[in-house]
């Protein structure tokens, strides 16, 4: 502790000039957050602002993206974005929890470290590369369980549709693999930051009523930490919906809505990046509008997630 | 300093190889005076690979000047032209109607460097010597025709024996001047080819994209019964199997340096340089070819970046066409040079 | 609160078989999480490794040092200017956005917490983290390269820029995280002891979470030396060391992974898998370090 002078204990609610001072700088960052979203925000929508006019609410509800005769349909790139981070949201979150948990519960602190030091490092692969593996042999080697899974649903209706086949390497179902691969270390490094708050005492006290390892977990630790997974989730739900470039490279970038997990389809990002090189005029805007568009879903599944949040810390207080 | 000057006077006048000479370039044709300075070019992914030769020798000729080029693809190229952040711009077509709003109508200059063939990969079973007309490459490509033993493909291969795999069809997902060419050219030659081209095409479903042309290469490698169009160089770095194309003259053509060199000079060439290789006939044309152009500003600010930019010019055209070769392009017939190397006269340094 | 009592005896006496079950899956649960997340990162690293590791040792170190050969479809040349374009930039862009997100983040967990305009904040900053990297590179375009004197417009900090907008929301986020986790006795304790909320902050609150926000900071400095997608507008291309944050064009490894892995000869593939492995190593580094310095960090404070 830094020995200090000031002699008045009630230091809560005294605010000194550094204070002041300290909050206003710390206020400024926040506000630029704001400065810089309002400034994307009013950017973009001004470059995007042709292609809505020329499409209109057709932008986001058909599916004919044809640039070449300036049709700009977006459906399927938004069906395609959410559906692969979906994918990737629900293989995820139990791989990272698992693995925080593994780590700040299970493990002794050697392997604990260990496992740590090797998730990070998959935070470390740049995105091309996840895309490189990712076409080179990741396509290659799920052909054989995609085939799979495709006749063992022949039969399950409403099932079978999404695996309906014939099946292709490059998919929605692969390019959400790719995804929850890369979500992983996001989610799991702030997971285990999460369980690491929770005071041992908590867990000693579990245990010593004689709950299993597990039952400690479920009674003492997961409901302190729920905010914090949903933050961490939320993180890395935003990172699958703009990841860019490992997406465009597995996803097979097909603009159609299609049922079929095992199916190319694209996503909002990969399309951005694939098509911008060689975009211009009224293309290039169309492009911009649909980083309006993810923008905008990136809210609302920010609106929905803090929703779910609030109410169950609501429910934990109550 | 001086060379600078020197050659910003030379450009005044209408050729300016009269300083003698104090490098060993064997080029006859372009200025040999030292100049220096940066020049940065961008666009068009398919004559990178010939723009980095063109470095590398223009660089042991004039090792005062760095020349840089980034293949942002041809439209990016345009653009980055036209706001500056490029000096000049690779292109694998002309500037549309829609793009020259943004050159504030200030006047470009054409300069057709190289043209190369764009093949027809296809993996079926062991078959080679696959040949295909140009309705049958349309039907193929729409998804129209899908299996490999379909009557079209058997009636363009007489006597070769066609399986029944289903056909792959592997298309470039990236927007792509190989794209744009390999439409326009199914559009001119076939009436059944009924999706618009351009850069960015919206292939049917069923059909795969993969990004830039190794991407296309190895999904045809791995995929049996895959048929893609690749740029010639990767299409012969990968050993793929490359269709003969039939032409307007009614020959079954392969790929090769030669038939694209007999397109460029079959083309009707335009005032401005500009012309379309496409789907020009003779016994040895290959009618897949792509032309490819580096545009520039025919008034120049930047008296550095003009002399940089027309010595750079000079060697493309001269001593740089004796590149192509190595690097898979097909170098301009002789009459189109000319034309090109004379133009480089027409760069005029101004504000 | 010692050290917590082990429950075997407890384990095999006293509970049901169901409970044992269900404390067995978990433990399968948590296992099996590791071991999936292992098997593709083994599958990637071997891959890198395989195909990068022979070239860049083919010339080592100068592989690191030496100028880009400009022909990338014949083998040789080294990464040198990749290497430092991508400390650079990514340097110059954990410069910005950290000391920005966490005071940001300070802000939002030490001042506005339960505030509305702080949920406001926190909102919309996380919606930021969603917005796709190619977006951010065409933002800094628009606001800064276009607005650069002709013929100096790509370069170094145009890069940084965009990658710090990356880097933001991540560092904001988590190093909020954080700070939520130092205790509030902490806090209290330093306020009983008459030390204003800033010293607080800093000397108690900043210390207790360093390890975890210099983690967080890790991450989102491995996510934006990846980047690619910004990076294509705003720096442009060298075969040589650029140094300058503000003039000429420069180039970083994502980038040179990315055009040389879209050419389809073979020395460029390769390069392009060398510079990959290249890249990771150097985040792998960075990433140790700062686990080192952290671990120092929590040292002290243990101490203190």
């Amino acid at each position: 502790m830094t020995p200090t002078t000031v002699p008045v204990p009630l230091a809560g609610t005294r605010r000194s000039w550094g204070d002041r001072a300290f909050r206003s700088v710390t206020l400024a960052s926040g506000l630029l957050v704001l400065l810089v979203l309002v400034l994307i925000a009013a950017t973009m929508t001004g470059k995007a602002w042709p292609a809505f006019r020329h499409a209109g609410i057709g932008f986001v509800t058909k599916d004919n993206w044809d640039p070449n005769n300036n049709h700009f349909g977006a459906l399927s790139l938004i069906y395609g974005t959410i559906v692969s981070s979906a994918i990737a949201l629900v293989i995820a979150v139990p791989v990272s929890i698992g693995i925080a948990l593994f780590v700040t519960e299970l493990a002794p602190a050697g392997v604990a470290r260990v496992v740590t030091v090797i998730v990070d490092l998959l935070a470390a692969i740049p995105s091309v590369v996840f895309g490189l593996w990712a076409i080179l042999s990741l396509a290659l080697t799920v052909q054989g369980p995609y085939k799979n899974l495709s006749n063992l649903t022949k039969s399950i209706p409403i099932v079978n549709s999404l695996f309906k086949g014939p099946v292709q390497g490059a998919s929605i179902m692969t390019a959400g693999i790719v995804l929850a691969i890369m979500i992983v270390p996001i989610i799991s490094s702030l997971a285990r930051a999460a369980l690491a708050t929770v005071p041992e005492s908590d867990r000693a006290a579990a245990l010593a009523l004689g709950s299993t390892r597990w039952e400690a977990i479920r009674v003492a630790v997961l409901p302190k930490v729920k905010g914090g997974l949903w933050g961490a989730s939320m993180l890395g739900l935003g990172r699958a919906l703009g990841e860019t470039i490992a997406v465009a490279l597995i996803i097979g970038q097909s603009t159609h809505v299609s049922a079929d997990l095992l199916h190319p389809g694209a996503t909002m990002a990969s399309t951005i990046a694939l098509e911008w090189q060689e975009a211009g005029g009224e293309h290039a805007s169309a492009l911009i509008a649909l980083g309006v568009v993810l923008f905008v879903i990136t809210i609302i599944v920010n609106s929905i997630a803090r929703g779910i949040t609030r109410r169950s810390e609501a429910r934990l207080a109550a | 300093m001086l060379s600078l000057t020197l050659a910003a006077c030379g450009s005044s006048s209408s050729k300016s190889s009269g300083s003698t000479n104090s490098s060993s370039s064997g080029n006859s044709t372009g200025s040999t005076a030292q100049v220096s300075g940066t020049l940065n070019g961008s666009g068009s992914t398919f004559q990178q690979i010939f723009e980095q030769s063109l470095i590398t020798g223009f660089k042991s000729v004039q090792s005062g000047a760095t020349v840089t080029y980034d293949g942002t693809g041809s439209t990016a190229g345009k653009t980055a032209l036209a706001n500056g952040t490029a000096d000049f711009a690779g292109t694998d077509s002309p500037v549309k109607t829609t793009e020259t709003a943004q050159y504030k109508g200030k006047a470009l200059l054409y300069f057709p460097i190289v043209g190369g063939p764009i093949a027809v990969a296809y993996n079926v079973g062991g078959l080679k010597n696959l040949k295909l007309s140009p309705d049958t490459l349309a039907n193929i490509f729409q998804a129209k025709i899908t299996k490999w033993n379909d009557a079209a493909i058997k009636a363009d291969n007489p006597g070769a024996s066609l399986p029944s795999t289903t056909i792959t069809v592997v298309h470039r997902s990236d927007g792509s001047g190989t794209t744009s060419n390999f439409t326009k050219y199914l559009a001119a030659a076939s009436k059944q080819f009924t999706l618009t081209p351009g850069e960015t095409v919206s292939w049917p479903a069923g059909t795969v994209g993969a990004a830039k042309n190794p991407g296309v290469a190895s999904a045809v490698t791995k995929t049996d019964g895959a048929i893609g169009y690749v740029d010639y160089s990767t299409a012969v770095a990968d050993k793929l199997n490359m269709a003969s194309i039939k032409n307007s003259a009614g020959s079954f053509v392969a790929p090769s340096l030669a038939g694209s060199t007999a397109a460029l000079d079959a083309a009707t060439i335009n005032d401005d340089l500009t012309f379309s290789p496409l789907n020009e006939a003779g016994a040895t044309t290959y009618p897949i070819t792509s032309p490819t152009w580096i545009l520039v500003y025919k008034n120049q600010t930047d008296a550095t970046k003009a002399a940089v930019l027309k010595a750079y010019l000079a060697y493309a055209l001269g001593a740089g066409q004796q590149l192509a070769a190595q690097s898979y392009y097909s170098a301009l017939p002789q009459s189109l040079d000319q034309k090109a190397v004379a133009q480089i006269a027409q760069i005029t340094v101004g504000s | 609160m010692s050290a917590v009592p082990a429950p075997a005896g407890h384990l095999t006496s006293s509970i049901s078989a169901g409970r044992r079950a269900r404390n067995w899956l978990a433990t399968v649960w948590m296992v099996g999480a590791v071991l999936v997340a292992l098997v593709p990162l083994i599958f990637i690293m071997l891959q890198v490794v395989r195909k990068g590791l022979s070239i860049v040792l083919k010339n080592f170190p100068d592989f690191l040092t030496k100028p880009i050969q400009v022909q990338s479809i014949f083998a040789g040349g080294g990464m040198g200017p990749a290497v430092v374009g991508t400390i650079l930039i990514t340097g110059v862009a954990a410069l910005i956005a950290i000391p920005l997100g966490v005071l940001a983040a300070i802000y939002l967990n030490e001042y506005g917490a339960k505030s509305r305009f702080a949920s406001i904040l926190r909102f919309f900053s996380d919606v930021m983290a969603g917005v796709p990297s190619v977006v951010m590179g065409l933002f800094v375009f628009t606001i800064y390269t276009l607005h650069r004197s002709n013929g100096d417009k790509l370069v170094a900090f145009g890069g940084s820029l965009a990658l710090a907008a990356l880097m933001l929301p991540i560092v904001i986020r988590s190093t909020e995280e954080m700070l939520k986790l130092v205790p509030n006795e902490l806090r209290s304790a330093s306020l009983a002891l008459g030390c204003p909320r800033w010293r607080t902050t800093v000397s108690v609150v900043l210390p207790a979470a360093a390890a975890g926000i210099i983690s967080g900071a890790m991450l989102a400095i491995a996510r934006a030396a990846g980047e690619t997608a910004p990076l294509l507008f705003t720096i442009g291309l060298t075969y040589t060391s650029n140094w300058r944050l503000f003039h000429n064009q420069n180039t970083t490894l994502s980038r040179q992974i990315f055009s040389n892995s879209g050419i389809g000869f073979p020395a460029a593939t390769d390069r392009a898998w060398a510079a990959a492995l290249t890249l990771i190593a150097i985040v792998m580094i960075l990433s140790v370090a700062a686990r080192i310095i952290s671990s120092r960090f929590n040292a002290v404070i243990i101490a203190s």
